[in-house]
């Protein structure tokens, strides 16, 4: 008899398995040894191996074979070269992709993680530090104690868990709005179901209880040090809330007329109400002696030299406002403007879109900030033009909000030329290249070329170009500060090398990035800045981590956060979130598996 | 044709050659382990890989086509390389006991390790401890396979599907461990393995070996390339002598086999040529005691003429008859009718083809003018678009044709089953007609009706190439497919089907044999299938023709040599006065004028006492033919009866004189197979005894019955046949052993031989539409004998067994009697499978081993006739056919009883 593929059959039974390790890969924790998880990819692929040929079947055996005697310690000086050797001939020789990319990928391991095979060969040890650490805490860039805020809000103590997120992040509502949480990225729940929702709860805590009634840890004594801090966004207030703390004197210019850099003038009022950025601002400007000159910009009304003689010390937290404009004939032309200018000028003094057909270049959060943005100013139509799928770098729920709210999306399309009024030199169209997808670069990318189809044109009253931003840097590097593509040159520590009590941090030095990364920046520049001068002040936190309960291995759903419906949200620029209810907030917070007091979280006296 | 540079040499080839192949025209030996010509080229061992110029990865030769303007390199320092690494990994898992193994010497790995200098792997290997957890599968009694050896390179598995189309052999998974699923287990009689044994020629090591091969080592081995002595099929093979012992037999790469053979071939055909009970010495019969004696040639020869020209004195010519063997080489058949003509003086002489297939020499020579396969067996299984089987098993009669049928099926090729059992191919047939045994005419008038009616015959063959149309298609008007499937029990929209699908199909051949011929009304069953491909004009064109698949491997040459009471050799008639000139110019001797009898009619004709003194080569009737008791009574009723075999056997028994013959490994001499190809038998062996060549006795009988017959090699004879036959005047024994594959017609030194007959024309001129009645087997089933009985063989044996009874493997696999009957019958007669039955008819009464299942109709049983414990032809019916006195083995009633 003949069956077609039974429902239940061997294959759709693995399907579940599948589910169960991708679950295991999504969470595969930080601090763990490269080379095990690459035998692990091996070990897959022998598993994946269907036995025909001998590099693949044998051959990648003898792989794993060599890899494990490295990882045990069992490895000779020629280790590394034997296993090169091997898995050349089986990249080479192997008939299908399941052996041909095994081999190149431990081939690739062998070239990305040369100093981890090293030190096992040589140490019999991986290189350090290698040890298991809290995901959600290790991934936040300023290291958040997520578990602690966690807990406390399902004690619902929301207030603690606001003063824990500020023992790291003084932008506790801010974050809760916008951050692109990459501390939910390997979260242990997804072992079980799905990460937590950490940026819920966190909004959850702040709707609970704004953060400027929340009360900051007791600032220090005068210290009698004045610290510069140039730019009023997240890094220089987040430095700022932390120097204060330790008892220095900050003098924070603002270029702007308001504190907030790009959380006020970048983002949008729909994803984050200026109103609610002023409870964090309110609640850092009250942690200590934090003196605020807005509207004042650098090398106009002072000179970083001035600055630098009148302070212990300066943080340069510029950020990068700057709209990329593309080197074309035109671009500068009337109704051609950069997302960030668009946005800047949207926040300042508003706009109006009725009738106008507005084109996006660019696939980025800023870039969905601007359609989004547009389509609320009663733009008639908003497209957004990419090259290639990988160029939409924003998150998946903006994209698929913006789809929601009528932006519309086409891919495959290079922007060839600007068409102007020949009169009014105002735009009227752009053309666009069809293109078709080609190989992947080096850097993992896929590339584009152009296909045989005719280029075309396409109407639009407003053009909008979201390629990057950069930092207004000029008068800095005219004082000799270093600079990198235009970036300020300091290292991970915030340090410029070689000037003296010079800190910088942000986009300024990391370029464009996020909320959260310029916020880790701050903490670093602060702490090292009180370093610096000699001191290891530290800053008590008033609340703490509630004890554990029993951890629920239960399966159980994610609550995510709603969006209000996209036909009524897209004529407003009110919050688009739907705030989260009590018992959503409580069971979410109750699926935490409490990391820090479980498993390795418990290690080396607790806590990260 | 594609041109390419290998190795910096250029070589040309057809489209579609692998880089391989291509590189082999050249001289260059690309290594390589797993792969095997038309059945493995999956790129699985890597040793052949190849650099072509552009590509950046090497590429597997043995299945990367050759492309025009192609530059490749097979031996470069990367590429050694990577040979040895594979060779070192593949040997890492392998159980490297060398010493112990049979293949020692005949291994491909042994022999790529040494080429690339490998001696030991140098890793653990990974595979080998599992491996040798695995079980030594080794309860099969031909075949044996040792996982620890094992290279999984696949060759085994393919050879499985893809040589033998069977697929015994299947792949399957411990873990992450590929296994090789093979059938040799405690299992293994479940399992759809045929012991054909083409699964151990393909393995390059000694992991899948036939269990026969640990007596031998290669180096010890001579080997003689023959052809094998069981069916018409004719595969080439070569037996492996080992100190003047035949100890096995490999497959050739024939003509009609393609480097297959199947279980018979393979592993039944020399355990008998060294069997004990070989007769070694002339025996005598005292006629008082009715005891033999051993005896010398001299005596046993004089005695023999001696009495035979007594008879001939005192009976005249009439009275004496010969039997050549269709199992007997052309040059021993030639002489035994030789002698038959000259000493005897009669035209009595026949072969056992009479109770096979007399009836589609009668029948083809009747309407096509050429009583033989039109088409070759590699033609009517690669073309067709169609197949037509009729009343043939060729999975177990005709295994290597069997093997090639469900290849082309397997390609796409629609099949057509006409048969009452539920033969193997009926499974993949996409139209089974199972009909009622003995209703052959009424099926074809059936198909011809439907064809006609529905206008799908071929109108300018008609007009152009045939005659009796107008008759014929008066006849088949009353055959509609209603009255058809009530005749013969089948569906008539299935007939209808069958029809169109046979006749739309632009290449369809009609195979067919006994199930057709042996009837009482045989050979209009054979000219009923004659017209049906004459209607649809497939005839004389590849893919086509009517087809016999003939029964023996050398009954095609038996005919052709004239051991026929009408005709002379090339079917050259008796009764044609310049043809006897001819031949009695050539052999000295006045040719009786007048037609013998055929060997059916003999038998009566002795109890009449008309036959008074009987030769017998190689024959065994007692046990062959229709109706044993009859046959005694002959035998008993003959004055002298003089018998040429290997063995003592039932018939010999019956004898005064035995004379001991050699088998084909003892002797020169070729046979002809069912598609009319002549092939090479060739002396492997010389036994002690003294045993002679059959054609040394009956020249020795006919000068000492007073013809001068000069001794002559085997070689001679055949030219002494060439020059007096027009079909075969172009063989010889030269031209074979050059190369050459010869088919008659072969009327030349020059002619290159006939692959498809009919091809410029019918051989008649014009084809006879002979329009056959449908006429009921001669034995119904009736309240007392309330079943159908038919006869036929089985994969495991071949006829009376007097070759495979001496194998003790295939006596293992198959060693009993059966009868195959219904369910329902079963049921009602409360007979339970496996349960002995009492099989009687109106002849004699046998036991048997009930098979009870779907496999056989209602009211229907049927039995294999090789087996001592059931000598089914005690109950056939020798009813015979009117034109060709076959008798109808097919068709007989029984009754069936339960035993107390």
């Amino acid at each position: 008899m003949r069956l077609l593929e039974k429902r239940a059959s061997m294959n759709a039974r693995i399907d579940t398995v599948l589910t169960k390790f991708r679950s295991r890969v999504n969470s595969f924790p930080p601090g763990m040894c490269p080379l095990a998880l690459y035998r692990s990819i091996l070990q897959m692929s022998i598993n994946q191996s269907c036995g025909k040929c001998v590099p693949c079947r044998d051959g990648l055996r003898e792989a794993d074979r060599l890899l494990g005697r490295i990882l045990s310690g069992d490895a000779g000086e020629n280790a590394t070269a034997e296993l090169r050797e091997l898995c050349e001939t089986i990249a080479a020789t192997a008939d299908c992709a399941v052996g041909v990319v095994a081999a190149t990928t431990v081939l690739d391991s062998l070239t990305e993680f040369a100093d981890e095979y090293e030190s096992h060969i040589r140490d019999r040890r991986c290189v350090e530090p290698a040890t298991q650490t809290v995901p959600c805490m290790t991934l936040c860039p300023a290291h958040v104690d997520v578990p602690a805020y966690i807990a406390l809000v399902r004690e619902g103590d929301y207030a603690g868990a606001i003063q824990v997120i500020r023992d790291r992040n003084p932008l506790p509502t801010a974050c809760a709005m916008v951050c692109e949480h990459p501390c939910e990225r390997k979260c242990r729940r997804s072992i079980i179901d799905d990460p937590i929702n950490i940026r819920g709860l966190k909004k959850y805590a702040v709707d609970r209880v704004p953060a400027d009634q929340v009360s900051a840890p007791k600032a220090n004594v005068p210290t009698g040090k004045r610290i510069a801090v140039v730019g009023g966004g997240p890094s220089g207030l987040t430095a700022a809330w932390f120097l204060a703390l330790m008892g220095h004197g900050v003098d924070l210019y603002e270029e702007h007329e308001k504190l907030g850099g790009m959380l006020r003038y970048g983002i949008p009022e729909y994803r984050l109400p200026k109103a609610r950025l002023d409870e964090d601002i309110a609640a850092i400007l009250k942690a200590g002696d934090i003196q605020v000159r807005c509207s004042f910009r650098v090398g106009r009304d002072a000179s970083f030299e001035e600055l630098r003689r009148t302070h212990d010390a300066v943080y340069l937290a510029l950020g990068a406002q700057l709209g990329n404009r593309m080197p074309m004939e035109d671009a500068d032309a009337p109704g051609v403007t950069t997302a960030a200018e668009f946005l800047q000028t949207v926040s300042r003094e508003g706009m109006d879109l009725t009738g106008k057909k507005v084109v996006l270049i660019g696939g980025g959060n800023v870039a969905m900030d601007a359609a989004r943005t547009a389509v609320r100013l009663g733009a008639e139509t908003v497209h957004v033009f990419t090259r290639k799928r990988d160029d939409y770098t924003a998150l998946d729920s903006e994209i698929r909000s913006a789809m929601q709210e009528g932006v519309r999306f086409r891919t495959l399309l290079s922007f060839l030329n600007i068409e102007t009024d020949r009169e009014s030199r105002e735009v009227r169209a752009v053309w666009l290249q069809p293109e078709i997808v080609g190989t992947y670069d080096d850097q993992g990318f896929v590339t584009t070329e152009h296909s045989s189809a005719y280029p075309y044109r396409f109407q639009c009253d407003l053009l909008i170009m979201a390629v990057g931003q950069r930092s207004d840097t000029a008068h800095f590097a005219e004082a000799g500060l270093p600079t990198v593509r235009g970036r300020i040159g300091a290292d991970e520590s915030c340090r410029v090398p070689e000037w003296d009590g010079v800190f910088s941090g942000g986009d300024c030095v990391t370029g464009p990035s996020t909320a959260i990364r310029a916020i880790a920046a701050g903490q670093v520049a602060a702490f090292n800045i009180d370093e610096y001068l000699g001191y290891h002040h530290k800053i008590g936190c008033p609340a703490s981590a509630p004890e554990a309960r029993p951890s629920n291995f239960v399966r159980t759903g994610r609550a995510e956060i709603e969006e209000r419906n996209p036909f009524e949200r897209c004529r407003d620029f009110g919050h688009v979130e739907c705030p989260m209810t009590e018992e959503e907030a409580a069971r979410e917070a109750g699926r935490c598996l409490r990391c820090d007091f479980y498993g390795c979280g418990a290690l080396e006296g607790g806590r990260f | 044709m594609i041109s390419l540079t290998i190795d910096g040499k250029t070589v040309s080839v057809s489209e579609g050659t692998t880089v391989l192949e291509a590189a082999k025209t050249a001289g260059i030996d690309v290594p390589s382990l797993c792969y095997l010509k038309d059945v493995n080229a999956l790129g699985s061992c890597r040793l052949c890989v190849v650099e072509a110029e552009g590509c950046d990865r090497p590429l597997p030769a043995c299945r990367t086509r050759a492309a025009e303007g192609m530059r490749v390199e097979t031996e470069t320092p990367a590429l050694a390389e990577y040979r040895r690494k594979m060779l070192r990994l593949i040997l890492s898992n392998h159980r490297a006991d060398c010493l112990g193994c049979p293949r020692n010497g005949a291994c491909r790995l042994q022999s790529l390790c040494i080429r690339y200098g490998i001696t030991e792997s140098g890793m653990e290997g990974t595979r080998l401890d599992v491996e040798e957890k695995l079980p030594l599968l080794e309860d099969h009694p031909y075949l044996r396979y040792d996982p620890g050896k094992c290279l999984h390179c696949f060759r085994c598995v393919s050879a499985c599907h893809r040589r033998a189309g069977n697929g015994a052999l299947k792949n399957a998974r411990s873990g992450v461990f590929h296994i090789v699923d093979a059938p040799f287990g405690p299992n293994w009689r479940e399992t759809g393995c045929e012991a054909c044994g083409n699964c151990a020629a393909a393995c390059p090591t000694g992991a899948l070996t036939l269990k026969t091969s640990r007596a031998y080592r290669e180096w010890e081995l001579t080997r003689v390339r023959t052809t094998c002595p069981h069916c018409a099929t004719g595969c080439q093979l070569d037996l492996l002598v080992k100190d003047g012992k035949v100890v096995g037999a490999e497959a050739a790469d024939g003509p009609s086999n393609g480097g297959r053979l199947c279980v018979k071939g393979r592993s039944g055909s020399f355990d008998f040529i060294h069997s004990p009970d070989r007769l070694t010495k002339p025996l005598i019969k005292n006629r008082e005691t009715g005891e033999f004696r051993e005896a010398e040639w001299e005596e046993a020869i004089a005695y023999a003429a001696r009495r035979f020209m007594e008879i001939r004195e005192k009976y005249g010519p009439e009275a004496l008859a010969g039997f050549a063997c269709s199992r007997s080489t052309n040059e021993d058949i030639y002489m035994v009718q030789k002698m038959v003509r000259t000493c005897f003086g009669s035209n009595n002489t026949d072969n056992c083809a009479r109770v096979c297939h007399s009836a589609t020499v009668a029948g083809l020579a009747r309407t096509l003018g050429s009583g033989a396969m039109t088409n070759t067996i590699r033609d009517i299984t690669r073309e067709p678009d169609c197949i037509l089987l009729v009343g043939s098993n060729p999975e177990e009669a005709h295994p290597v044709v069997g093997m090639q049928l469900r290849e082309a099926v397997r390609r796409g090729a629609r099949l057509i089953v006409v048969d009452p059992r539920n033969i193997g191919l009926a499974k993949s047939a996409d139209i089974h007609l199972k009909l009622r045994p003995g209703t052959n005419v009424a099926f074809a008038n059936g198909m011809m009706h439907v064809i006609l009616e529905e206008g799908l015959e071929d109108k300018a063959f008609i007009r152009d190439c045939t005659e009796g149309f107008e008759a014929l298609r008066e006849l088949v008007r009353d055959y509609t497919p209603e009255k058809v499937g009530e005749i013969c029990h089948i569906d008539p929209d299935m007939l209808r089907e069958a029809a169109r699908m046979y006749a739309k199909a632009e290449k369809a051949p009609i195979i067919y044999c006994l199930g057709v011929t042996e009837h009482s009304t045989g050979t209009e069953g054979v000219m009923s299938l004659s017209n049906l491909a004459l209607l649809t004009g497939k005839l004389g064109k590849p893919g086509c023709g009517v087809n016999p698949l003939r029964g023996q491997n050398n009954v095609q040459g038996a005919c052709d040599m004239g051991a026929q009471p009408g005709d002379l050799p090339g079917y050259q008639k008796v009764e044609n006065e310049a043809v006897r000139e001819k031949f009695e110019k050539a052999w000295g001797v006045k040719l009786n004028p007048k037609n013998g009898i055929t060997a059916t009619e003999v038998f009566p004709a002795a109890i009449r006492g008309e036959i008074r003194g009987l030769y017998i080569c190689g024959e065994d009737p007692v046990v062959s033919d229709a109706d044993t008791a009859h046959i005694i009574r002959a035998l008993e009723s003959l004055d002298f009866l003089v018998v040429q075999d290997l063995f003592l056997t039932r018939s010999a028994a019956y004898a005064d004189v035995v004379l001991p013959a050699v088998s084909y490994a003892e002797k020169d001499g070729t046979f002809t197979n069912t598609e009319r190809r002549v092939q090479r038998v060739r002396k492997a062996v010389a036994l002690p005894g003294d045993m002679r060549p059959d054609t040394d006795i009956l020249t020795d009988l006919m000068n000492a019955m007073g013809y001068p017959q000069k001794k002559l090699s085997s070689a001679e004879i055949m030219e002494e046949i060439a020059s007096l036959t027009p079909s075969y005047a172009g063989i010889s024994h030269a031209r074979l052993d050059a190369g050459e594959s010869l088919q008659w017609p072969c009327t030349g030194k020059d002619h290159p031989g006939t692959p498809i007959m009919h091809a410029g024309g019918p051989v008649r001129g014009r084809a006879l539409l002979y329009p056959a009645r449908f006429n009921p087997a001669a034995e119904l089933p009736d309240e007392e004998y309330p079943f159908i009985l038919s006869t036929g063989r089985i994969l495991y044996q071949y006829n009376a067994a007097a070759m495979t009874s001496r194998a003790p493997g295939l006596q293992e696999i198959a060693g009993e009697g059966f009868i195959e009957m219904n369910w329902r019958d079963a049921e009602r007669l409360a007979v339970k499978n496996g349960e002995r039955v009492q099989v009687s008819s109106r002849r004699g009464t046998v036991t048997a081993t009930a098979r009870v299942g779907r496999k056989v109709s209602e009211g229907e049983t049927w039995m294999p006739f090789h087996f001592p414990d059931s000598p089914v032809n005690r109950l056939t019916n020798a009813a015979l056919d009117e034109f060709a006195r076959i008798p109808e083995y097919k068709v007989c009633a029984v009754r069936v009883e339960k035993l107390p």
